[in-house]
């Protein structure tokens, strides 16, 4: 059997597991996707296909049996352009990390940890200090935390919350039974009755068209004043101008984002993640896309990854099946 | 009752005014803001039954009235026990543990996740490097990690029962026996502190300044940290040697630190002084703050409350609650 490596992410997931592989599997990497395109045997002759894309252009994979993403989104495979019978599967892994970023990022805007250690570093200002008395910052304990997509993020973030003394609350598109700490799970339809009760809103949905859109104008005027909205899930899922006028205006008290709404591109490798200067803005934490970029994530991921080859050789049942085309 | 508030906590307008909104007794109060002027602090303290405070030095007028010392923080190290008059309730405050944990772990993600850096870079520049997008070198992140936490009294409880939810081994060292675990695995004694240090990812300072506790993590102890290990300090900056630990973290012999609590203080005359003689400020892999992690809204209130409660029960004739001694 032969796997095909297909990218900059796979050929360092191939690098990575060489040594979990079965023994007789050919491997075959490829980082640069160009180079496919210039000898499609490789292409022709692999079982399992590793990658994070797939592209019509590229040279058909006549026998290949597993398609396995490196991501969990398989939204860059064009699955039309794979043989009917293959098996797509993807990875996890990342869910323990983005947990831990946003209890991370809900915890650093209320100490508002980023202002005070900034100012501290570059001008010694005590202001905050208790020996200076100076104006309080927040705390977690005691406030409403608020999951939007209770699933695989939205629970891991409900575990680490639950010992801070906090109330949570989740809203979920299908009925899910509530773990212990968290008070109650709203259907998504009854979003808007979640929303002013909370002091922080942590989105962690899919992006999906019931989620397309769904923190706008309205919703954010549904929040209170001083809430927090923590965003990993994926740009879409607020509208871009009202956030950025909620956040200006102080419709809410301040923000924490991973994802975006426009990405770097080769072009612009720095481009901005929008058309508004949010990263101007005092009340609020940017990170790039990066919340569950850990090294312990990667190699969960390889290990799935790995794990999965293995089973596709061996002819067992596959992990982390997605469809089958 | 006649009550003195002194010194640049206790005598600050804002607290006093904050106290005494909670008090229900009949309270006669005398504020000092400035402990240096001796003109108001020799009757400040030749009338008061109780004082506010968290600093007594050793050459204080004479207190002959006084019962009740209490502190409005929770260490003592700036109250010369030995130059109270006997007789004195010494009470400290409680209340912040809360924050203070919360801070902990907040620190102890963010240098895990090089939370500063990557705001700073994606803001500043628009760096994508480090992400999802730019692929580039990824972040640590603190599951599965060894946590080990000097000092195991209320801070060090509430630290350990949230790391615990995290995925985290907790071990303690503790000065005297601990009956209850808590959610640490093992509890080390303070003299046997050598033997947990090599296996933490991430050592917490939670102990009180002490004779046992000053100078405790100096350049022999830093050694015994993994190179990658983390250390967080908010217990009192002179547990920590000031120029070891700089050493280490500037030659890259621990991993990092998250330190709150400082060796040098701002003063009138420099508002503004840098918190050590060493540039910690300068050093990338060191996430500073100013004394605050305990300066939350919620834990200021809590330790206002409870020293107001003190003086309302003082006043009754009630028992008192923090009492750490009695001279």
């Amino acid at each position: 059997m032969k796997a095909l490596f297909l990218g900059n992410v796979a050929a360092d997931a191939a690098e990575g597991i060489r040594d979990e592989l079965p023994p007789g599997l050919e491997v075959e990497i490829v980082a640069d996707p160009q180079e496919l395109l210039r000898s499609p045997q490789a292409a022709a002759a692999s079982d399992i296909l590793v990658s994070n894309h797939w592209r019509a252009e590229y040279p058909p994979m006549p026998q290949v049996k597993l398609v396995q993403s490196v991501a969990t989104g398989i939204e860059l495979f064009d699955l039309a352009a794979l043989p009917p019978g293959v098996r797509v599967c993807n990875a996890f892994g990342h869910e323990t990390a983005i947990a831990e970023y946003i209890v991370m990022v809900w915890l650093a805007l209320h100490h508002r940890l980023i202002e005070i250690s900034g100012e501290f570093r570059e001008r010694a200002s005590w202001r905050t200090s208790w020996v200076e008395s100076g104006a309080p910052h927040g705390e977690v304990r005691g406030s409403t935390l608020g999951i939007v997509g209770y699933g695989r993020v939205g629970q891991e973030v409900a575990r680490r919350a639950a010992p801070f003394g906090v109330r949570i609350l989740a809203a979920n598109r299908t009925a899910r039974a509530a773990q212990a700490g968290v008070e109650r799970i709203f259907p998504l339809t009854e979003l808007d009755r979640m929303l002013p009760l909370c002091d922080t809103v942590a989105l962690c949905t899919a992006l999906g068209p019931e989620t397309t859109g769904l923190i706008d104008a309205r919703r954010l005027r549904l929040m209170k004043p001083t809430a927090f909205l923590i965003n990993i899930a994926r740009g879409q899922v607020i509208d871009e101008d009202a956030v950025y006028a909620a956040l200006r205006e102080g419709t809410i008290g301040g923000a924490a984002l991973d994802v975006w709404w426009q990405y770097p591109n080769a072009a612009e490798p720095a481009r901005r993640g929008s058309r508004h200067p949010f990263h101007e803005l005092p009340n609020i934490i940017v990170t790039p896309h990066n919340s569950g970029w850990t090294t312990g994530m990667v190699r969960r991921r390889w290990d799935e990854i790995a794990d999965n080859i293995g089973r596709c050789v061996r002819g067992e049942s596959l992990i982390n099946l997605v469809m089958t085309i | 009752m006649k009550v003195s508030f002194v010194g640049n906590f206790g005598g600050r307008p804002e607290v006093v005014e904050s106290i005494l909104g909670k008090v229900t007794e009949r309270i006669e109060p005398t504020v000092l803001f400035d402990i240096t002027d001796s003109q108001r602090l020799i009757p400040a303290l030749a009338e008061a039954e109780i004082v506010v405070s968290h600093i007594w030095k050793k050459d204080f007028p004479e207190a002959p009235r006084l019962r009740l010392l209490q502190s409005p923080a929770a260490g003592l190290d700036l109250i010369d026990l030995p130059s109270l008059p006997r007789g004195v309730t010494v009470c400290n405050v409680d209340g912040h543990e809360q924050a203070i944990a919360e801070y902990v772990l907040m620190t102890m993600l963010a240098l895990s996740h090089r939370l500063v850096d990557i705001v700073n870079g994606f803001r500043d520049r628009s760096s994508w490097a480090g992400g999802g997008a730019g692929g580039g070198p990824t972040h640590g992140e603190i599951l599965g990690k060894t946590v080990g936490i000097v000092g195991y009294g209320r801070i060090g409880r509430e630290v350990a029962k949230r790391a615990a939810a995290f995925g985290c081994t907790i071990l303690a060292a503790n000065r005297s026996p601990i009956a209850d675990k808590g959610a640490a695995s093992e509890i080390y004694k303070l003299e046997e502190l050598d033997r947990m240090l090599p296996r933490c990812d991430v050592v917490v300072i939670a102990a009180a300044l002490g004779a046992e506790t000053r100078g405790l993590v100096d350049a022999g102890r830093l050694a015994l940290m993994k190179p990658t290990a983390l250390l967080i300090n908010i217990g009192r900056a002179l547990i920590a040697d000031e120029k070891a630990l700089y050493t280490a973290l500037s030659d890259g012999k621990i991993g990092g630190a998250a330190l709150d609590v400082w060796w040098r203080y701002p003063t009138s005359a420099e508002p503004n002084a840098r918190p050590s003689n060493f540039p910690f400020h300068e050093l990338p892999n060191v996430l500073m703050t100013p004394h605050c992690s305990s300066a939350t809204d919620g834990a200021r209130d809590g330790r206002l409350t409870g020293i107001a409660g003190n003086l309302d029960r003082f006043a009754r004739g009630e028992s008192l609650i923090n009492v750490v001694m009695n001279t």
